[in-house]
């Protein structure tokens, strides 16, 4: 079997900018990524690296499978998707939190009644109401969350809370921080072992360049 | 699963099944529905939501068998109670799992492995390890094989006498190698001097794996009688595994924890380039049959065979690309097959043609890329012909 080119998954959208500044850092060509058009396979000239793109619950997918080796992803992605990979190391950028939000001036945990939270990351309430061991009933909502409190469908939500800025323009605030979230370097279980001298030359680099 | 994916597969089991068979194993086949109690106790609790679930005539409940190792484990302890340890045992046999929806994981996984029961424990040990590495150097040349103990981590947590939730959370970190967690909740702001011992522990398991040297380097953070010795036995079996595998296929890494939760001592994997988990997994339970009543240690593994299929048939797809050399037709169906039957004998593979004419065995022929067309005449003549 040819031997393939280390390959890294990197999240698009609001992480991407800065896991290729990142790679800047490190020393790497990356003209290709800031110049990619619509192409999801780059590579870094020089080095025997090749960067893929991907949604942040697909990076997770092919690390796991092992058709890429490393991958950048959010902390919220890997606390809803879950996986079987190494996470090895926090990047300290893309940070925001999770958050418990209710209609502001409300008390979430009045009363004896069971309370309905909406979310986009049913997994992440579950488990965060479990550990609390608090019964609530759980809304997925794919959309914008803020919206089932003020129509009545929830009595809170849990979402990524990067500055406040939406739910307070929706009339909303912040009951309870969830979770802190930040990118992560997360590594394929069998890569880490087989090419293991590749991986912690890359891992290291990135570490050392961590803001 | 189609020709030679199944070409593969078989050509995968009958190599391990030869190897164990060889090397003096004996094979059992388990019920495929099981009891479910066999799967939920305390050393062997297989998580629920994993396992196919029915019930049977009498209402009990049973479930589709998760797991080669409790099965036999409890087989050791019942029917085989009279037999005289050590047991060796083999098994070629699939086991049923409930993966997420959608992520591309069989849910029936095919297993070859081995187990042996009871005998003294570090030579059962480094059989078990010699005859993991003989079983992927069997299938792929590109392979590792990598030791871990999780005695090691067992004995730190129960000196550490934490609160049993952060040592399943613990486990769990440093199984995945989170290491931004593990450096949260054990930073020196955190722990208590009399323990920054532990938290020093626990932060570099997950490190400390590579080659056989990861053994001194550990050294550092492991102190006291019993990592010593625990630390010399897995180099002692390092050592000796090196006289048998060369050195650079052997891999420690003292991270290496399981979910299951009866491993007790050394716990193995193998990978193979080009299969994105590991293709087998073992180690020691020595609580295990216990558990069913029957006082042995124990230490087996098995190999996932259709990953290993997968990864053959990528590097050699063409060897198990089969069409027969012959197809043989005749308006007389005795005939047809009496001379299969003779190109049969004489090592050919020969396939009788239950096709209307000869016209429509020509186009057969071509269609399934078979090079010869035999037609036997009535009078005895046969005539062949190249495609």
């Amino acid at each position: 079997m040819e031997n393939r080119k280390l390959r890294i998954a990197l999240t698009k959208g609001r992480i991407e900018e800065k896991a290729v500044s990142l790679l800047e850092k490190i020393g790497y060509d990356v003209t290709d990524l800031r110049e990619k058009g619509r192409r999801l396979i780059l590579s870094i000239p020089n080095e025997d690296i090749e960067v893929v793109l991907a949604k942040a619950a697909d990076v997770i997918t092919y690390v796991e499978h092992g058709v890429c080796d490393l991958g950048v992803v959010g902390k919220d992605t890997i606390m809803e998707h879950g996986g079987r990979f190494y996470e090895i190391s926090d990047l300290n950028f893309g940070k925001c939190r999770f958050a418990l939000a209710v209609k502001k001036g409300t008390d979430f945990f009045a009363g004896y009644g069971v309370k309905t939270v909406a979310t986009k990351y049913p997994n992440v309430t579950r488990n965060y109401f479990e550990k609390k061991g608090i019964d609530v009933d759980i809304v997925k909502i794919e959309g914008s969350v803020e919206l089932a409190p003020l129509v009545g469908l929830a009595d809170g939500i849990v979402d990524i809370v990067e500055t406040g800025t939406t739910l307070k323009e929706n009339g909303l605030e912040v009951y309870e921080d969830v979770a802190p979230v930040s990118a992560r370097l997360i590594v394929n279980t069998v890569s880490m072992k087989l090419k293991q001298e590749r991986v912690q030359e890359i891992v290291k680099l990135i570490e050392e360049n961590i803001q | 699963m189609l020709f030679e994916e199944c070409a593969a597969k078989r050509e995968i089991s009958e190599r391990l099944t030869g190897l164990f068979e060889s090397s003096g194993y004996s094979e059992v086949i388990t019920p495929g529905l099981e009891f479910f109690d066999v799967f939920n106790g305390y050393v062997r609790d297989f998580p629920q939501e994993m396992m196919y679930k029915l019930v049977d005539g009498k209402n009990r409940l049973m479930v589709l068998r998760p797991d080669s190792t409790m099965p036999i484990a409890r087989l050791a302890a019942t029917r085989l109670r009279d037999e005289a340890l050590p047991l060796k045992l083999f098994y070629n046999q699939n086991i049923y799992m409930v993966n997420p929806k959608d992520s591309g994981r069989d849910d029936e996984i095919s297993q070859c492995g081995i187990e042996i029961l009871g005998g003294q424990g570090d030579a059962a040990d480094f059989e078990a390890l010699v005859l993991a590495a003989k079983s992927l150097a069997a299938c792929d040349d590109d392979y590792r094989i990598e030791i871990g103990d999780m005695g090691i981590f067992t004995e730190l947590m129960a000196e550490y006498e934490c609160d049993p939730k952060l040592a399943v959370n613990t486990r769990s970190w440093i199984e995945t190698k989170n290491l931004p967690k593990l450096d949260e909740v054990y930073s020196s702001d955190n722990i208590a001097e009399s323990d920054r011992a532990f938290a020093e522990a626990f932060k570099a398991l997950p490190i400390l794996f590579g080659g056989i040297e990861v053994l001194k380097k550990a050294k550092e953070y492991l102190h006291g009688e019993f990592f010593d010795m625990k630390l010399a036995k897995l180099e002692k079996l390092c050592r000796d595994l090196s006289e048998v595998i060369p050195e650079e296929k052997i891999r420690v890494d003292l991270g290496l924890l399981s979910r299951k939760n009866y491993y007790t001592g050394i716990i193995f994997r193998g990978y193979v380039e080009g299969y994105g988990q590991p293709a087998l997994s073992g180690g020691r339970y020595d609580r295990l049959l216990g558990d069913f009543g029957r006082d042995a240690g124990a230490v087996g593994f098995a190999v996932n065979v259709e990953a290993v299929a997968r990864v053959l048939l990528q590097k050699d797809g063409e060897v198990f690309k089969k069409s027969p050399d012959v197809i043989v037709w005749s308006e007389n169906p005795v005939l047809a097959l009496k001379r299969c039957a003779e190109l049969i004998a004489s090592g050919n593979c020969a396939v009788n043609s239950v096709l209307e004419s000869a016209e429509q065995t020509r186009e057969y022929a071509k269609a399934h890329r078979i090079k010869h067309v035999e037609i036997a005449e009535n009078d005895g003549n046969i005539t062949s012909e190249d495609m």
